[in-house]
């Protein structure tokens, strides 16, 4: 699991590429440190080549979900899988986030 | 302080108690020897009284049968003395005739009343007596000096004309002593003419009366009526004091009271003279013995009380001794029970339906160990019996069991597995214990078996019968380091099923020390076959029940260990893995199933659905299944018919059913949402059904989802 943060026109934009499961939270949460030193910005979720994801990578998308709304920007994940579909169906978080 | 420690532990209650049953066992035993002394003292007194009564009764018959033939030999020969008065010279030879007429006469003689015979002057007295060789010589014995009219006797008798019995009297230098019965002799003009006196020795009855003395130290005297003493024990037999302080008693000079140690008692003669007979006995002799019996007795009660005293303090000891010694076998009862514990959580919990096992220690703990799981795809087992029973047979065995678990992790060849397992042992036991084990290593796919030996008990194998593994014996673990343990293989039939045990179960003894033997146990497996109850529970049951029944009421002398396998490929496949609470863990358990599913042909969603399910529950364990920072660990069951797929999830951590935890609530905006709690929620969603319950211990959660 690799996370890389980019800013690109004044957005994040985070590339996950691989299995988000519990085991790969910890360094994930470590990778998008600076993302959350820097509210305020919009944050896209690349999920291109996000494989899988465990309810510790969810927790992970709500806690900035969560802090960057706080701060009055803008989330979205883009491209998801149809495993990574199902789960954000089935926890809902399909209407949190905004998923292109 | 220490004083007081010192007293109190002296005068301990047990203690006391102990002195009080002795001293009551002295007083009750004393108070019994006290009554048992009085009776027989009593008793003795009478005996004493009796023995008397017969002694005086005898000396007064006898003595007055004396006195009687006296009397009679005076009165007959009367008539002869007053037919020769005429005659005064003629009476010598009468008097000669009538005192050698009566042996107990010794002299007798005739006083003449003054001026009698005129020829013969005033006074005349013709006397016959016996010397000593028993001849009989006479003499006249009155003179001027001997005046017998002045003797009081004489005057007694011109008084009162009756015939008497004079006291006792010494008479001459012989000291003998003398009695004289004395009748009026009348002539024929009926004048009073003399009187006869007959003389009797009485020195005889002396002797007589301490001849027979019913005690050694018992003397008898004859006194007079007036209580003078007339015959008694020779001086040399009784001193002469001690003869006079009875007579004193006898005559109220001196109190009984004051000699308590003398017992007299008397009687009289029925007639004239009326002497006194007196018998005088020693309480001293009569009571030695019982004395001397009292003194044995009290000797064999002190002794009685000693060994008394010396058992109730040996017995308090060894009382005190065993209950320490319960005490500490209590307490390592305990920690054995825990030991037990310990060593049954080491042997598999879960098992499959191919495979059974079960092992009965005979101690606490057991010597036995029997282990399998799967890794690969392989089936690793083993089976093993340390030599000896009891504790340290137990460390041996979990020492072995855990190399087992570690080596196999990173060998599969079974050879090389007790290779190493022997070395180990080899270089780290001592004591000289060996092991027996046979390690297994069975392909779940191919039915492929491989084994090695080391000294264990052949198997059996069973198809449509049951037969004996061939199977090299080779030397037990822990004989030689490097010894080789030759790997032999074949290949099983699927329903092909392999029998494993410990000599616990062909050496069960029953009640005549019989063992039950392989025979029987192959008798047992070919009756299962037969009957078709043959699964390995089935199995491993009928063969406990057989050596329990065989041993009836015996207790079980050796471990019983039984695991029984049956190759039964079928559709399914299983895989299974074991991790710490460690969430970085998750990685490993992501490779695992990833694997296992990619077995399994299905859709891509479903199978991130379950490998979903299935991290969300482990790492739910992981997370909060143990107390923070204390090592725990998770086990993973999975198998699969390829049409559905089962999840068994294992630990040992605290009872938690996560079945019953309310389903995360799933319509909330963002700012309410709580960070945690979709784990469940999620697995709930992936599969079809979830399962909880609590065994042995352990929480056993099983997923199921169909992937039909």
């Amino acid at each position: 699991m690799t996370t890389r943060v980019e800013e690109l026109d004044g957005k994040f934009v985070v590339t996950f590429s691989g299995e988000l499961d519990t085991a790969a939270a910890a360094e994930t949460e470590k990778a998008l440190a600076p993302v959350l030193e820097n509210l305020g910005k919009d944050i896209v979720f690349d999920c291109t080549e996000l494989e899988y994801i465990a309810s510790s990578g969810l927790r992970l998308l709500l806690s900035v979900l969560k802090k960057a709304q706080a701060a009055g920007a803008h989330v979205v994940l883009k491209n998801v899988n149809d495993v990574v579909k199902d789960v954000l169906d089935l926890t809902g978080f399909v209407a949190l986030f905004d998923i292109e | 302080m220490i004083t007081l420690q010192f007293d109190m532990k002296k005068f301990d209650s047990g203690r006391i108690t102990r002195i009080g049953i002795v001293i009551v066992a002295a007083v009750l035993v004393e108070v019994i020897s006290v009554v048992q002394y009085q009776r027989l003292r009593n008793m003795m007194g009478e005996e004493v009284n009796l023995r008397s009564k017969v002694v005086l009764g005898a000396m007064v018959h006898e003595i007055e049968h004396m006195l009687e033939l006296t009397e009679i030999t005076l009165a007959e020969n009367k008539w002869d003395i007053m037919r020769h008065l005429s005659n005064p010279d003629s009476l010598f030879p009468v008097m000669t005739r009538l005192i050698d007429d009566n042996p107990n006469v010794v002299g007798g003689c005739l006083a003449f009343l003054p001026y009698y015979y005129p020829s013969k002057g005033r006074l005349f007295e013709p006397y016959a007596h016996k010397l000593a060789d028993g001849t009989i010589v006479t003499e006249q014995l009155a003179s001027p000096e001997h005046d017998y009219t002045q003797n009081q006797e004489f005057i007694w008798a011109m008084e009162h004309l009756i015939p008497f019995w004079t006291d006792p009297y010494l008479y001459g230098t012989d000291s003998l002593s003398y009695a004289t019965y004395s009748a009026p002799i009348y002539d024929s003009e009926g004048r009073l003419a003399a009187w006869c006196g007959l003389d009797i020795d009485l020195s005889w009855l002396g002797d007589t009366l301490n001849t027979h003395q019913p005690f050694h130290s018992s003397f008898g005297l004859l006194l007079t009526i007036e209580g003078n003493l007339v015959a008694g024990p020779s001086p040399a037999q009784i001193p002469r004091e001690e003869v006079f302080e009875v007579v004193d008693i006898v005559n109220g000079r001196l109190s009984a009271s004051d000699f308590p140690g003398l017992v007299i008692r008397k009687t009289q003669l029925d007639k004239e003279p009326y002497w006194q007979l007196i018998q005088v006995h020693k309480t001293e002799e009569i009571y030695r013995r019982m004395t001397q019996m009292r003194h044995q007795h009290i000797l064999f009660m002190l002794l009685g009380l000693a060994i008394l005293a010396f058992m109730i303090n040996r017995y308090a000891r060894n009382e005190r001794k065993l209950r320490e010694a319960s005490a500490e076998q209590a307490r390592i009862g305990g920690e054995l029970e825990v030991a037990r514990d310990i060593q049954q959580q080491m042997l598999p919990k879960v098992f499959p339906s191919y495979i059974y096992g079960t092992l009965e220690p005979a101690l606490e703990v057991g010597g036995d160990l029997y282990d399998f799981y799967i890794r690969d795809g392989k089936l690793f087992f083993c089976i093993g019996d340390v030599s000896g029973k009891g504790v340290p047979s137990a460390m041996l065995m979990s020492m072995i069991h855990s190399l087992f678990r570690v080596v196999s992790r990173k060998e599969e060849n079974p050879s090389q597995i007790l290779w190493t397992l022997n070395n180990q042992l080899c270089a780290g036991d001592d004591n000289n214990m060996f092991v027996t084990c046979f390690v297994g290593c069975l392909d779940l796919y191919t039915g492929k078996l491989n084994y090695a030996n080391a000294g264990h008990d052949k198997p059996f194998l069973l198809t449509t019968s049951a037969s004996i593994l061939p199977v090299k014996a080779n030397l037990p673990l822990g004989v030689y380091p490097m010894t080789e343990f030759e790997l032999q293989s074949m290949t099983l039939s699927p329903g092909t099923t392999l029998f494993l045990y410990t000599d616990g179960l062909t050496e069960a003894k029953n009640k005549e020390h019989k063992a039950l033997g392989r025979e029987r146990v192959q008798q047992v497996l070919d009756a299962c076959l037969a009957k078709g109850t043959d699964t390995p529970e089935d199995l491993v049951g009928a063969l406990s029940a057989e050596a329990h029944s065989f041993a009836g009421g015996s207790s079980q002398s050796d471990d019983l260990t039984l695991l029984c396998i049956r190759y039964q490929p079928g559709d399914n496949l299983r895989k299974q893995i074991t991790l710490g609470n460690n969430t970085e863990e998750v990685a490993a358990l992501s490779d695992f199933v990833k694997d296992f599913l990619g077995q399994i042909e299905m859709e891509r969603r479903v199978a991130a659905g379950l490998r979903l399910a299935l991290e969300e529950t482990v790492v739910n364990v992981m997370n909060y299944a143990y107390p923070a920072g204390e090592h725990g660990e998770v086990t993973v069951y999975a198998d699969s018919n390829y049409k559905e797929v089962r999840f068994t999830v294992v630990d040992a951590g605290f009872p938690f059913d996560p079945t019953a935890v309310l389903s995360a609530d799933t319509t909330l905006d963002v700012q309410n949402r709580p960070i945690g709690g979709l784990g469940i929620h999620l697995t709930r969603k992936m599969v079809d059904s979830i399962s909880y319950s609590r065994k042995h211990g352990f929480n056993v959660l099983t997923l199921t989802k169909s992937i039909s």
